[in-house]
């Protein structure tokens, strides 16, 4: 056990202590963190970038549409400083008119120009041309306001009063949505989907980055000869085991670290948001019963320890880093289905594709705390998920120990599938 | 504590392709400096893995110190330096060292002291420099071997077991392993050593092993093993001029097989060993008719070399062995 202790002190300490930790352990809250108020804040911006500069109204429908319009733009692009302006005419001065508006436009001088004709009022059309034609949001916008404005001028046509006519017709809708489980409501459905699709892309992530870690950790020793001093002291099982658990540390360290600062982010979010103008959009995280997280920490050890062990293995077999990369590439693969399966999973929990992704071993990890927080999981499902988990997981430990028992010692190119097989049986 | 630091009996190791040890015994008394000699891929270094446990042998038992090399603990009595060296580059010489202490079961503190002690012996620390702070891969070769051999001996250890300790080693270190060596035993320490180089095992050796294609072909005392072989080998040179004459007289007694057996012909030296109970006198004297101006004949011991050669031979190394002794 000593020694075991002293394996998993150097395991852990030299890989603190390298640049690269302490790096990536500072700079991932600020990521989790921009994650957070970077994409409100540039949907906010570009909402409120979608400003029509300098545009220009035809209005050729002789009932004062365009002034309307130009209002209902200056409503919604009043902090912007568009300008709009509005050019009354006929019908039969639309083509001169719109051939100076192009020019206008070419010349930079207006961004664009939207035209009013007689058709508008009774067949619902109107034209818009300009030099951001392709940007969705900003039609979008000219189109809204000559929607507002158009049902405005029907409704006063239908003999509502105009003063009253601004306030019906100004109507807004915030629709929020909730996940109801058994236990009733609890957050807001978007939130669990997007809370449950981090769980498992930071298990992903971490299942993936640490495994890799241990498996060229395992090939420095090998290749540098290093082992054979350390296995004349500590056994093979303990160096393996120290390893495993020297780096597990190493990545709990990390996790914690990036999981403090981020809820210390969360906690500031909205002060930020509201610092940088950015409307807060509250969201309500799901709440994590003390069960589910130990779930969660269940499926993190147990996939880590599956992984992991299966590229020490790799490690040991493998003669550079070019050639384990090459060997753990099957297995790399399988954590990457898993990843695959995560989308139709977030979005269909409870379809057979789910269940089926979330009861095997090798997609289990990441895939069943997925869907346990998009939905509620039967019981039973975890428990034989779970315990496929761990099964897969006793088998990849007992056949890597052998593995990388021999494979550490031997030289020379790298062993077949049934050779492999042998040394599993070897004792 | 046994008079036997290391008793093997009986060890062998199969492995899919050929057999690397059959059937090996051997006893080395605490406090000797023992060799094991044998050409590459005779199972020397399959041997000392399956002393040290790290392989565990398909039959026999390893007794080391008077314990069983599977006892807990037992290794944290025994350095061992690879034939493949290697420690982690990315790490600090300190670190690198407190660690190797550590997993001998040494304190932190003690492992410090000891580990300054060494250091300034070796030169790494100097008043104008402490490559101890360095990572391993910032210090030259043979730096580099100076710290594995401090991480061989940093727990004190009652045996040591050095697999081909001189290869690779610049005159300088070589000096310095066999000063330390001599040191070792004066302290009643064990040392076992690994080699294919006869020169060092004969004159650093109480007691050597020679193993070829995994099995032992003969041990003991370097005494007792030269007493053994020798009386039969006769050194001779000769005066100008003589040594054709003196050739031909040694072939055609070779044809006829009377009197010698083996001729190593080193030009103006010849080393000549006789037959079974062959006359050496009798030899002088058909040299001496045949005119060759003899200027020395001397019965002499074989050197170990000589002995390694006509035990091993030629055909010493099995084919299909690679890499490891």
């Amino acid at each position: 056990m000593a020694k075991l202790w002293v394996v998993i002190k150097r395991e852990y300490l030299e890989r603190v202590r390298t640049k690269w930790f302490i790096i990536a352990t500072i700079f991932g809250p600020l990521f989790f963190g921009s994650l957070m108020i970077v994409p409100n804040y540039i949907s906010a911006r570009t909402l409120r970038d979608s400003k029509i500069g300098n545009l220009r109204i035809l209005d050729a429908t002789g009932t004062g549409l365009g002034a309307r319009v130009a209002a209902k733009m200056a409503v919604s692009q009043q902090a912007l400083g568009s300008a709009t302006h509005v050019i009354t005419l006929t019908d039969a001065a639309l083509s001169e008119a719109e051939s100076s508006a192009t020019l206008a436009v070419m010349q930079k001088r207006d961004q664009g120009y939207l035209v009013l004709d007689s058709t508008t009022l009774t067949r619902l059309r109107a034209r818009y041309a300009g030099s951001n034609a392709s940007a969705l949001g900003e039609t979008q916008a000219v189109e809204n306001a000559v929607r507002q404005a158009l049902l405005q001028s029907r409704l006063e046509q239908a003999g509502i009063d105009p003063r009253r006519v601004d306030s019906l017709s100004n109507v807004r809708v915030n629709m929020s949505v909730e996940k109801i489980d058994e236990k009733g409501r609890g957050g807001s459905g978007m939130a669990s989907a997007l809370f449950g699709f981090a769980i498992a892309f930071l298990l992903y992530f971490s299942i993936i980055f640490y495994g890799q870690n241990i498996m060229s950790g395992v090939l420095d020793e090998k290749t540098s000869r290093v082992s054979e001093v350390v296995l004349s002291s500590v056994g093979p099982d303990t160096l393996l085991a120290g390893k495993v658990l020297g780096v597990g540390a190493v990545g709990l360290t990390q996790q914690i670290a990036w999981i403090g600062s981020t809820a210390l982010v969360w906690k500031f979010r909205a002060a930020v948001m509201t610092k940088l103008g950015v409307p807060v959009v509250s969201i309500t995280l799901p709440p994590i019963g003390m069960g589910m997280l130990l779930l969660l920490v269940a499926y993190f050890v147990l996939g880590y320890l599956l992984y992991a062990s299966l590229f020490a293995a790799v490690g040991a077999i493998s003669g550079d880093q070019q050639e384990a990369r090459q060997a753990a590439a099957p297995i790399t693969m399988m954590l990457v289905a898993a990843m695959v399966f995560a989308q139709p999973v977030m979005f269909a929990p409870t379809s057979t594709l789910a269940k089926v992704v979330s009861l095997i071993p090798v997609t289990a990890p990441v895939i069943m705390p997925l869907r346990m927080s998009a939905t509620q999981v039967p019981a039973l499902e975890i428990a034989l998920s779970l315990a496929g988990v761990a099964l897969a997981c006793a088998a990849a430990i007992w056949a890597s120990a052998r593995i990388y028992r021999v494979g550490l010692l031997m030289t020379g190119k790298r062993p077949s599938l049934q050779e492999l097989a042998r040394w599993i049986r070897y004792n | 504590m046994t008079d036997l630091a290391l008793d093997i009996r009986g060890i062998s190791k199969r492995y899919a392709e050929h057999t690397a040890v059959r059937s090996l015994s051997l006893a080395v008394p605490t406090g000797a400096v023992y060799g094991l000699l044998g050409p590459n891929g005779a199972g020397k270094t399959t041997s000392i893995r399956m002393i040290l446990n790290i392989i565990a042998p398909d039959t026999g038992t390893v007794t080391l110190l008077g314990r069983p090399n599977t006892d807990p603990g037992i290794l944290d009595q025994i350095g061992y330096l690879p034939e493949e060296r290697g420690l982690y580059k990315k790490m600090q010489v300190y670190r690198v060292l407190r660690f190797l202490a550590e997993l001998k079961g040494v304190g932190a503190k003690e492992a410090d002291r000891r580990i300054h002690q060494w250091m300034e012996r070796f030169d790494l620390t100097t008043a104008s420099k402490d490559w101890g702070l360095a990572k391993l891969e910032e210090l030259s070769r043979g730096m580099q071997q100076k710290v594995q051999f401090i991480g061989t001996l940093i727990h004190d250890p009652d045996l040591v077991i050095l697999d081909e300790p001189f290869s690779g080693l610049d005159p300088i270190n070589a000096q310095a392993l066999k000063d330390t060596v001599v040191e070792l035993k004066k302290r009643g320490k064990t040392v076992i050593f690994s080699t294919h180089l006869m020169d060092n095992a004969e004159r650093l050796c109480d007691s050597v092993c020679i193993i070829a294609r995994g099995e032992k072909v003969l041990d003991g005392t370097v005494s007792g093993v030269k007493a053994e072989h020798g009386g039969n080998t006769v050194a001779l040179s000769v005066g100008a001029g003589g040594t054709e004459v003196l050739a031909e007289v040694l072939a055609k007694l070779l044809a006829d097989h009377a009197m010698i057996e083996k001729v190593d012909d080193s030009n103006r030296f010849f080393e000549i060993r006789l037959r079974p109970g062959a006359d050496p006198q009798a030899l002088l004297r058909t040299i001496v008719a045949a005119g060759v101006p003899v200027q020395r004949f001397e019965l002499v011991q074989p050197s170990l070399h000589q002995i390694f050669l006509e035990k091993v031979g030629a055909t010493g190394v099995e084919p299909g062995m690679s890499g490891h002794g």
